[in-house]
């Protein structure tokens, strides 16, 4: 086996903190970067599956910063940027404790609301980024209905987004 | 993880082949064959068995092009080549991007067609070791091979990297578990040492851990130098670590035989980017008065050096080559495939054996989803999504042989072990195709621009 579905995670423990109280928005920095789950499913090709968007779409949070939104592992999260807007789904980190920072693996998720700034210095500016983070009831999208969502290629009319069919899990194309 | 049983059921075993995954370019893989499929992989990581595992159902077969209702449609070599073809030669400000997951023979054909038609070419150092090469040009390149880094170090430091997750077994078979000529116990010889914000997976297995604040790295190996230099540290805090542990960490790192840094990429996405290399560089120009130290940047594909060596030899830079004026340039900012695409200066852009709708920042692949993108690759992703022509490659080290550079600047040929799908074709004879094509339209070209 060199896949299993789902990163191990630990078990969110609700903290009984004096100082954890409850919040509706976190003002957080975001890190993005490689992480061994999210290469392995990457390099297998396994992009369009369940796996990747467990992998990538998700945001690894300190559990005091979950104790104050109010959110367990793998509930949706919306994290905005100067950029954009993105829902992954929040974890336990496994290096925590790092209070008041996220990290999303590199994908096309953390690549929603990454900076493309790259000071004349040709590298994009992909950790350290101010971000808020909030709970939401949003799915979190399929890496095929994310790129059209995000990107709107060969979408006509944008507005009919949201209603479209999901692209699903397999490579959608026209056979001879 | 559940007990996987070992695979007995296979027919021969194709021994030393080489990893085409990260930097490290492990070279004694074992493939388990059977009916000229990879059953098995033994001694790579789990990075590396993913790679050669694949996932068929997303491998890419067919050539493909999107049709008028912005639907994939399969088609056949030629259709799909000439269309390619068209594109390139009828472009403006091509850029051609990748190369990282392919062999050095592919480079040759592009920087030929790359000349031909005037294009940028780029590498993922682009995106990530970029400025690591800038500081390299600006205050020079202490490096070592990992070899020698294996059988002398006896202090190993990882900067902004987390081996344990991107190069898992960097550490394992080159730089700490190894034991080498001069450090017989391995391990019980060598002192790691990890800087990094995050308590990594690395971190978690090091004798020192550093973890400074985010941002902090140029603070932090400044305090180091003016410790070395014997200078007096003003403050008590620098980047939040403690005087006295900076002049501490100094003292050790003074005092070994030999030491090795490998930095990675918290240095160079970071805000001071190069500037962070830059004193990482002069750190060790400074150590280097004392005790011998060399560094080693943490590549992250198995041939992303190989793009960079091999254009610095051909064309005298590195990477983001722009051909425009009809000999190579090259400027930061300025010829970089992503101030080209935020500028929305590039028409067409091909990407060979790379994944920018997976990697690229938004504001970079919002312009890709508004020029026609070549993909020439092996599996369906992200790209393949803002895809307009997809030619399906091979993969190099498994279904065709090709020569690669490891982190370290040492030439691997990777050799063959199976046959690749019949419908698939190698990625030299994809760019030497499209090479010829795109002479062949420019040809008749000139002949109606003479008449």
């Amino acid at each position: 086996m060199t896949y299993i579905e789902k990163p191990v995670v630990p078990k969110v423990v609700k903290l009984e903190e004096p100082t954890a109280t409850e919040r509706k928005i976190l003002d957080m920095m975001l890190n993005t970067g490689s992480d061994i789950y999210q290469g392995a499913c990457k390099k297998r090709g396994s992009t369009c599956k369940d796996e990747y968007r467990k992998v990538c779409g998700v945001a690894y949070m300190d559990p005091k910063d979950m104790a104050k939104i109010g959110v367990s592992n793998w509930d949706s999260v919306k994290v905005t940027t100067d950029w954009g807007e993105v829902t992954v789904s929040s974890v336990h980190s496994r290096d925590a404790p790092h209070e008041g920072t996220i990290f999303i693996p590199k994908g096309p998720w953390a690549n929603v609301i990454t900076s493309h700034e790259t000071y004349c210095c040709c590298d994009p500016t992909y950790k350290g980024i101010y971000c808020t983070v909030e709970r939401t009831d949003e799915p979190v999208l399929l890496m095929a209905d994310l790129m059209r969502a995000v990107y709107k290629k060969y979408v006509e009319d944008e507005e009919t987004i949201p209603e479209l069919k999901s692209l699903g899990e397999m490579p959608v194309y026209k056979k001879k | 993880m559940a007990y996987e049983p070992p695979v007995t059921d296979y027919d021969e075993i194709v021994e030393n082949g080489t990893c085409a995954f990260c930097g490290c370019n492990c070279d004694d893989l074992d493939f388990l064959i059977k009916d000229g499929h990879v059953v098995g992989v033994r001694h790579a990581c789990r990075l590396g068995a993913s790679k050669v595992m694949e996932d068929m159902d997303q491998r890419l077969l067919v050539p493909m092009v999107r049709d008028e209702n912005g639907e994939l449609q399969e088609v056949d070599w030629d259709t799909a080549l000439d269309k390619a073809a068209e594109l390139i030669a009828g472009s403006v400000r091509p850029i051609f991007y990748g190369w990282s997951e392919t062999s050095i023979e592919t480079m040759k054909h592009g920087i030929h067609l790359g000349e031909l038609v005037g294009a940028v070419l780029d590498n993922q150092a682009t995106i990530c070791h970029g400025p690591s090469l800038q500081a390299v040009q600006n205050v020079g390149y202490p490096v070592a091979t990992l070899g020698e880094v294996k059988n002398r170090a006896d202090m190993i430091v990882y900067t902004g990297s987390n081996p344990m997750n991107s190069h898992p077994r960097h550490m394992a078979r080159y730089s700490t578990f190894p034991r080498g000529w001069f450090r017989q116990r391995g391990r019980f010889d060598r002192t790691v040492v990890t800087m990094d914000p995050k308590y990594s997976d690395t971190a978690k297995m090091s004798d020192i851990w550093i973890g400074f604040e985010q941002n902090g790295d140029y603070g932090f190996y400044n305090a180091i130098r003016a410790a070395l230099r014997g200078k007096e540290i003003d403050q008590d805090f620098v980047s939040g670590i403690p005087k006295e542990d900076i002049m501490e960490l100094a003292e050790a790192m003074k005092n070994v035989q030999f030491g090795a840094l490998y930095f990675g990429l918290g240095l160079t996405h970071t805000l001071s980017k190069q500037r962070n290399i830059d004193m990482a560089i002069e750190m060790l120009t400074d150590l280097n008065k004392y005790t011998k130290w060399v560094l080693t940047p943490m590549r992250g594909h198995f041939n992303v050096n190989g793009f960079n060596i091999f254009m610095a030899l051909e064309m005298g830079f590195p990477y983001g080559v722009d051909f425009a004026r009809g000999y190579p340039r090259y400027m930061n900012g300025e010829t970089n495939t992503i101030d080209l695409l935020t500028r929305k200066e590039c028409d067409v852009f091909m990407v060979i054996a790379a994944d920018p709708g997976a990697h690229y920042p938004g504001g970079a692949v919002k312009h890709l989803a508004e020029i026609p993108v070549i993909q020439v690759d092996i599996h369906w992703g992200p790209s393949t999504e803002i895809a307009d022509v997809v030619l399906p490659g091979s993969f190099i080290g498994l279904e065709c042989a090709g020569t690669s550079y490891r982190m370290d600047g040492v030439p691997i040929y990777m050799k063959k072990a199976i046959d690749k799908p019949e419908t698939c074709r190698d990625d030299e004879w994809i760019i030497q195709e499209l090479h010829e094509r795109v002479k062949k339209i420019k040809a008749k070209e000139a002949a109606v621009a003479s008449k």
